[in-house]
């Protein structure tokens, strides 16, 4: 049956049902937005090179190996490209990949033939299956004296290019010529061109442009040139030339072809959960412990974003936190929004009030907090402490970090794994081997790095245990809540403690977080883990008194809390501390009254008048005051007692009444003689500038002005403005408006207007000016009379 | 989730719980790598050390067997990073050998080629080391010996020392087990050692380690230099050895800054050692004057600086460490592993307790309330005076005499630092005093009427504080101390804790002034006393001094 020929694929898709028009569309949605008006539209949009780049990053391994199939054998027909692959790939594989082609619109039939989009070959690989380009490629670059030795070494005639190397291109292409002369190559040599063939191909030779007769050729790839085996691209680069790539493949064209994904050694790991979990509590323990960090000396942001590697070293110590797995913490943070600059003039790296929801809630949802920011975090922490392409050091939480593939790269890693069995691990590099298979073209040229950082951020965060996906990954993963399956692996929250005599107090296991809470007030954390170690100190109780915590509170915190018996220590303790609590006091006063005289202050202060001075006895002999000193004695002396002042060494302050005088101020000097002398220059210069200034404010006064602003005013009127002084060579006040959109005033004298420009001397400024006549606002004409005609 | 006893901390530490029914076995599948740190009533802390793990490495563990420990009875899921860096830090042991080559003597082997490539690099090691013998292989010049152990230690890579050791001159020498035998923990000890060459024991005060250096001179039949803190403890040993072996007076020499004696057993002390006149060391020809077979280090933890820069040039030599604690003040554990050995026998002090070899004690803190005089003189005191004023109350007096009033048949040490204090103790309880100045033949006197029962009470400064033999010691009250040190602490306990004859329980007092710097010091005390598992109870001087209150029903 022959099928109708399409030589565009315009054509192709005009002829396509509707179904599978969509079935493009849906494939390449980038097509439909916004919507072709019709086919022809769809067709050369389908074309384009990004288009065309982004459907060919879907596509997997073997699927673009045999696009290189019909790239290399342009219209060739579906069976012909079965025979081609050979028996390196089924033919139901080799027409459900055609298939797949078609549907995206990168391949379309042309009667029996297939026709490849133009737009295949630029953004593919030059060198499509593995093969170089053909020998008609390769000579244009040689010059005459450069393709002789090998015309000779063939036996062809010497000739000029470029018929030489058409000639050369001729000979290649009889396949018997070719196959004689891969016969007569040394054996090295044929082990080099096999090395080729199989792709890429290409290789580094040293002075690979130096033309060396074929008989004094001294290693193999000497001789390869010199017989045009290889062809040069470089001084330092050969290439496989097509033709021979060909011979060399035999019946195998297409090279060695992958139809099926690789196989992944899968190891089981049963307690993949388990160690998960524990990484879970871990990296939950070590942001908070960052954060917390970050609370008590905020670390500050840098020019360039990001954190400096003075702050990020104090912050790993401060935060007990080793150096490498710092920058994985503090993006975690941020992109969880715990973490954030605070944007003022001098800013900080602070933690969020989301931190403190955060802090509230159980251990599966603070997880799931953190797994989810990771999973959609836009950054790649990895690349934190390399040097970017300018060679500087990229900084945590820096725009350099920042790499919008990161997601899709980090899904399409666990998805490798989520495709095992339950609880099985794979390596890094059987990760990598299926996604090269899956989508080889995608992830750029950090791909590799970026699948292994993602393993490694999914071990620190338990999304994965030992290797293999967690049942909480997985739901992570397929977008559902993970935090109920963690729980289930979490140990349930504690409501006891142990105390010890040497004052510790061990919590074997996550607490609930009000007890914990209550804990952190009383005592300092030691160890911290999957249990917290706590130390009561004096310091540590005595911050809970300050929180106004009793001592008969901590008392009972620990007699209900503590499974085992309190200690005799710990209750001395918190006895000592409390007694001592509290036994220096401090507080504010303005002014204070003393006297040896006890009862002299206890009469003022049952003295009714001295209410208002609100005193307060601190001692039998000395009373505060809120009031200003001079007020208390005001107040005193008005009740009829006779204070004094004393001064802050305790010596007395005789003052007199002081006479009302106005305040003194500085008077102004009278401008000396000592004035600066101006140059000549200046004094022309600031003369002009005033003559200037005087055309300006006449002219303003005086019609006729324009103004295109002016009501009325139109472009026509000042256009005429224009005309006139250019007949009359008259000055005028021009204003326009400049590139950079500010307006400008400026006294010109019109020369032309014509084609939409008026072009016009400055006198002042000794140039001629060009401005477009729809940028002038204003054209004012001076009284100057006509300038002397030169 | 299993319910295992052992939590592990991702800061390497392990928390114990001693409650639960496992605990006993997890102690003994982790203690051979991991350090006790505190054992404190309800929970142990031990903590993973790179030197513990090579310690473990040393004595046989490897990695796979800590890991399993650690898994097997861990509650909570063990961080993979702890547990990489712990397999990380055990194979780096042993990667390097120190061997004797049957041609270029002794030598450096590498089981991997990259260490040894590393090494060779380093700018500290390199000029240690000879010709290349063969692709793993490096001569070493044999006195550098123990400086390239430091050197490697240092960078991370400790070498096993199969190089074996010179048997020294003989010398006959057995113990004389007459109605008493080796314990079994002693005879654990000596064996660990023997089989591993060189090496630290650890033992509490009192759990008999000059026995188990006697032991090891036994095995040895050697010649041996035993070099001790000082001359009392010297004359001590030199006792304790003439008792249990077949060693005679006349075979046993004394080396200190009274006698200079050369015998086929010299005792040395470690100031002779160190005596320095014009800045030469005087005295360190005795490494070299006999071929010794064994060299016995007794407070491996006290041991000076130059001690160390000598033993480095004697790694030829058997060498036996005895110690309490391998906690060095100055950070120096990594130089004892490297120069005198890995440990090779350590027991926690409860578990010879538990076993009746050292007398469980009772700690009590006594507190003293200071008179409003003292109080303002202590108010007023300069900085560094003030520990002295409040240390050496007046009012600690009175609740001393008592508090020897209460033990009126035992045997009784007052201990302070201040001699004024101690003047007016040994006044107030009609006690004879020992001090620096005390002669070393009137100590010698003073102890022996001590340990015959003829004076019940003594009064010692801080003399005491090191190797002195007070077997009857019961209750020991401690009035003033060095700021808290922990090795005191050691010191002191180990003095009350001698075996008793009638298994009574000892009391270690401390009398402290409340409200003062002497308290603050007392809470280290206290710690360290709570860490190390001993009951410690604080009671107020009037419970003391006054009647007992009437129960009141």
């Amino acid at each position: 049956m022959s099928r109708p020929a399409h030589r565009t694929l315009a054509e192709h898709l005009r002829a396509l049902p509707d179904e599978e028009l969509a079935a493009l569309l849906r494939a390449r949605p980038d097509l439909a937005v916004p919507v072709p008006i019709d086919v022809s539209v769809l067709a050369s949009r389908a074309q384009t090179r990004m288009s065309v780049a982004r459907a060919l990053d879907h596509l997997d391994l073997f699927t673009l190996e045999i696009l290189d199939g019909l790239r290399l054998h342009e219209k060739t027909s579906v069976d012909a490209l079965g025979a081609l692959a050979g028996t390196g790939a089924p033919e139901a594989a080799v027409r459900e990949a055609v298939k797949t082609l078609t549907t995206l619109g990168i391949v379309w039939p042309d009667g029996d033939h297939l026709r490849v989009t133009a737009a295949a070959d630029e953004t593919c690989s030059p060198y499509p299956a593995g093969l170089g380009r053909p020998m008609s490629a390769l000579v244009t670059t040689y010059s005459t004296a450069q393709l002789a030795p090998i015309l000779d070494a063939l036996s062809l005639p010497p000739t000029s290019q470029p018929e030489a190397g058409a000639l050369l291109a001729e000979a290649f292409g009889e396949r018997h010529r070719v196959q004689h002369l891969v016969n007569l190559a040394p054996p090295e040599a044929q082990a080099v061109l096999r090395k080729l063939a199989e792709g890429p191909p290409l290789g580094a030779v040293r002075e690979a442009r130096r033309s060396v007769p074929a008989a004094e050729t001294d290693t193999p790839v000497r001789w390869l040139l010199a017989h045009g085996l290889l062809m040069a691209l470089d001084d330092d680069s050969v290439e496989l030339p097509r033709e021979v790539g060909l011979v060399l493949r035999e019946a195998n064209v297409l090279g060695e072809l992958h139809p099926s994904p690789p196989e992944i050694p899968s190891v089981k790991q049963p307690d993949a959960d388990r160690a998960g979990s524990g990484q879970a509590t871990e990296v939950l323990r070590l942001v908070d412990a960052v954060l917390e960090a970050c609370a008590a000396d905020p670390p500050g942001v840098l020019r360039s974003g990001g954190i400096g590697v003075r702050d990020t070293r104090r912050l790993a110590k401060s935060a007990g936190v080793d150096e490498p797995s710092l920058p994985l913490l503090l993006e975690l943070a941020r992109s969880a929004g715990l973490l954030d600059d605070t944007g003022s003039g001098d800013p900080e790296w602070l933690p969020t009030p989301g931190y403190d929801t955060w802090t509230g809630e159980t251990q599966e949802v603070r997880w799931a907090w953190i797994a989810r920011a990771w999973l959609g975090m836009t950054r790649l922490p990895g690349l934190i402490g390399q040097r970017d392409d300018k060679d500087r050091i990229i900084a945590p939480l820096s725009f350099d970090a920042e790499r919008v593939s990161a997601p899709e790269l980090r899904r399409m890693t666990l998805a490798v794994l989520a495709g095992l069995p339950k609880n099985a691990a794979a390596g890094p590099q059987d990760v990598l081997s299926l996604l090269h298979w899956r989508s080889p073209r995608r992830g750029g040229r950090r791909r590799e790095d970026a699948v292994r950082w993602a393993l490694g951020e999914a071990a620190i965060l338990g999304v994965t245990g030992r290797g293999a996906l967690t049942s909480y990954g997985r739901a992570l993963l397929a977008g559902t809540d993970p935090a109920p399956v963690l729980a289930a692996q979490l140990p349930d929250p504690l409501d006891h403690v142990l105390v010890q005599a040497d004052l510790t107090v061990v919590a074997p296991g996550p607490l609930q977080p009000e007890l914990a809470a209550q804990l952190a007030l009383v005592a300092d954390v030691e160890s911290a883990g999957s249990a917290t170690v706590y130390r009561v100190t004096p310091a540590s109780v005595r911050r809970a008194l300050d929180a106004g915590r009793s001592a008969s509170d901590l008392h009972l915190l620990f007699k209900e809390r503590s499974r085992t018996a309190v200690p005799q220590a710990l209750t001395y303790l918190i006895d000592d501390v409390a007694r001592r609590h509290g036994g220096l006091r401090s507080g504010s006063a303005s002014a204070y009254l003393r006297s040896d005289d006890e009862t002299l202050l206890t009469e003022i202060l049952a003295d009714r008048r001295c209410e208002a001075l609100r005193l307060r006895r601190l001692a039998p002999t000395v009373l505060i005051s809120t009031a200003t000193p001079n007020r208390l004695i005001d107040g005193l002396r008005t009740a009829g007692y006779a204070p004094v002042i004393e001064d802050e060494f305790g010596t007395l302050v005789l003052s007199r009444p002081d006479a009302r005088r106005a305040a003194p101020r500085p008077r102004l000097t009278r401008p000396g003689a000592d004035l600066p002398t101006l140059s000549d220059d200046q004094l022309t210069e600031a003369v002009r500038a005033v003559r200037r200034g005087d055309d300006a404010a006449r002219s303003a006064r005086r019609a006729p002005v324009t103004t295109l602003d002016a009501p009325g005013a139109t472009a026509a009127t000042a256009i005429a403005v224009l005309q006139q002084a250019a007949r009359e060579r008259r000055q005028v006040w021009l204003g326009y408006v400049d590139p950079h959109g500010g307006t400008l005033r400026r006294l010109l004298r019109p020369l032309s207007i014509g084609a939409g420009y008026l072009r016009a001397d400055d006198e002042n400024a000794d140039i001629t000016l060009t401005i477009a006549l729809h940028r002038i606002t204003s054209a004012i004409l001076t009284d100057e009379p006509a300038a002397a005609d030169s | 989730m299993t319910d295992g006893p052992l939590i592990v901390q991702s800061d390497k530490t392990l928390l114990l719980e001693i409650d639960h029914k496992d605990s006993s076995a997890c102690r003994q599948a982790i203690a051979p790598f991991a350090e006790l740190e505190r054992a404190p009533e309800h929970v142990h802390t031990y903590r993973l050390t790179p030197l513990g793990l090579w310690n473990a490495r040393a004595a046989g563990h490897d990695a796979e067997s800590v890991v399993d420990a650690l898994v097997r009875f861990s509650r909570y899921a063990v961080p993979h990073a702890l547990l990489v860096d712990v397999a990380d830090t055990m194979d780096r042991y042993g990667r390097l050998q120190l061997l004797n080559h049957p041609v270029h003597g002794l030598a450096l082997h590498a089981l991997d080629r990259a260490v040894l490539a590393e090494v060779i690099r380093n700018r500290k090691i390199a000029p240690m080391l000879g010709d290349r013998v063969d692709e793993d292989t490096m001569a070493v010049h044999p006195s550098e010996r123990g400086r390239l152990k430091q050197a490697l230690l240092k960078v991370g890579w400790p070498a096993e020392d199969l190089a074996g050791y010179v048997d020294g001159e003989a010398h006959q020498i057995d113990l004389k087990e007459d109605g008493w035998t080796l314990r079994d923990y002693q005879r654990h000890a000596v064996e660990g050692f023997w089989a591993g060459g060189s090496g630290v024991v650890v033992l509490p005060c009192g759990a008999g380690k000059t026995l188990v250096g006697a032991a090891a001179m036994a095995e040895a039949k050697a010649t041996t230099l035993i070099l001790v803190t000082n001359t009392v403890a010297g004359r001590q040993w030199k006792r304790e050895l003439v008792a249990r072996t077949t060693l005679t007076e006349d075979e046993i020499g004394e080396y200190s800054g009274e006698r200079k004696e050369i015998r086929p057993v010299t005792i040395a002390t470690y100031q002779v050692m160190t005596t320095r006149r014009k800045g030469e060391y005087r005295h360190l020809e005795l490494f070299g004057a006999r071929d010794w077979g064994l060299i016995v280090y007794d407070e491996v933890h006290l041991l000076p600086a130059p001690i160390f820069r000598l033993t480095a040039d004697l790694q030829s030599r058997r060498r036996l460490g005895l110690t309490a604690t391998l906690v060095r003040e100055d950070g120096r554990e990594g130089d004892v592993f490297s120069l005198i050995g890995p440990k090779r026998y350590d027991a926690p002090w409860k578990d010879i307790e538990a076993q009746g070899w050292i007398a469980p004690a009772e700690c009590v803190e006594v507190r003293v309330t200071l008179t409003d005089a003292e109080r303002m003189a202590y108010a007023t005191a300069e900085p560094e005076e003030r520990y002295k004023v409040a240390s050496t109350a007046r009012t600690k007096l009175p609740v001393v005499s008592k508090l020897v009033e209460r033990h009126p048949d035992e045997p009784v040490l007052v201990i302070g630092a201040y001699l004024g204090q101690l003047d007016d103790l040994a006044a107030e309880l009609d006690a004879p005093i020992i001090q620096g100045s005390t002669t070393n033949k009137e100590r010698e006197r003073l102890f022996g009427l001590f340990r015959e029962g003829k004076i019940r009470t003594l009064v010692v400064s801080k003399v005491a504080n090191f190797s002195i033999d007070l077997p009857e010691a019961a209750v020991a009250i401690q009035v003033s101390g060095t700021f808290g040190s922990r090795q005191e602490e050691a010191q002191r306990l180990g003095r009350v804790l001698r075996p008793k004859a009638d298994h009574r329980q000892a009391h270690f007092y401390t009398v402290v002034s409340r409200d003062t710097l002497d308290s603050e010091y007392a809470a280290h005390r206290q710690r360290f006393l709570a860490e190390q598992g001993y009951s410690y109870t604080i009671v107020d001087a009037d419970d003391v001094l006054g009647p007992p209150l009437p129960e009141v029903p």
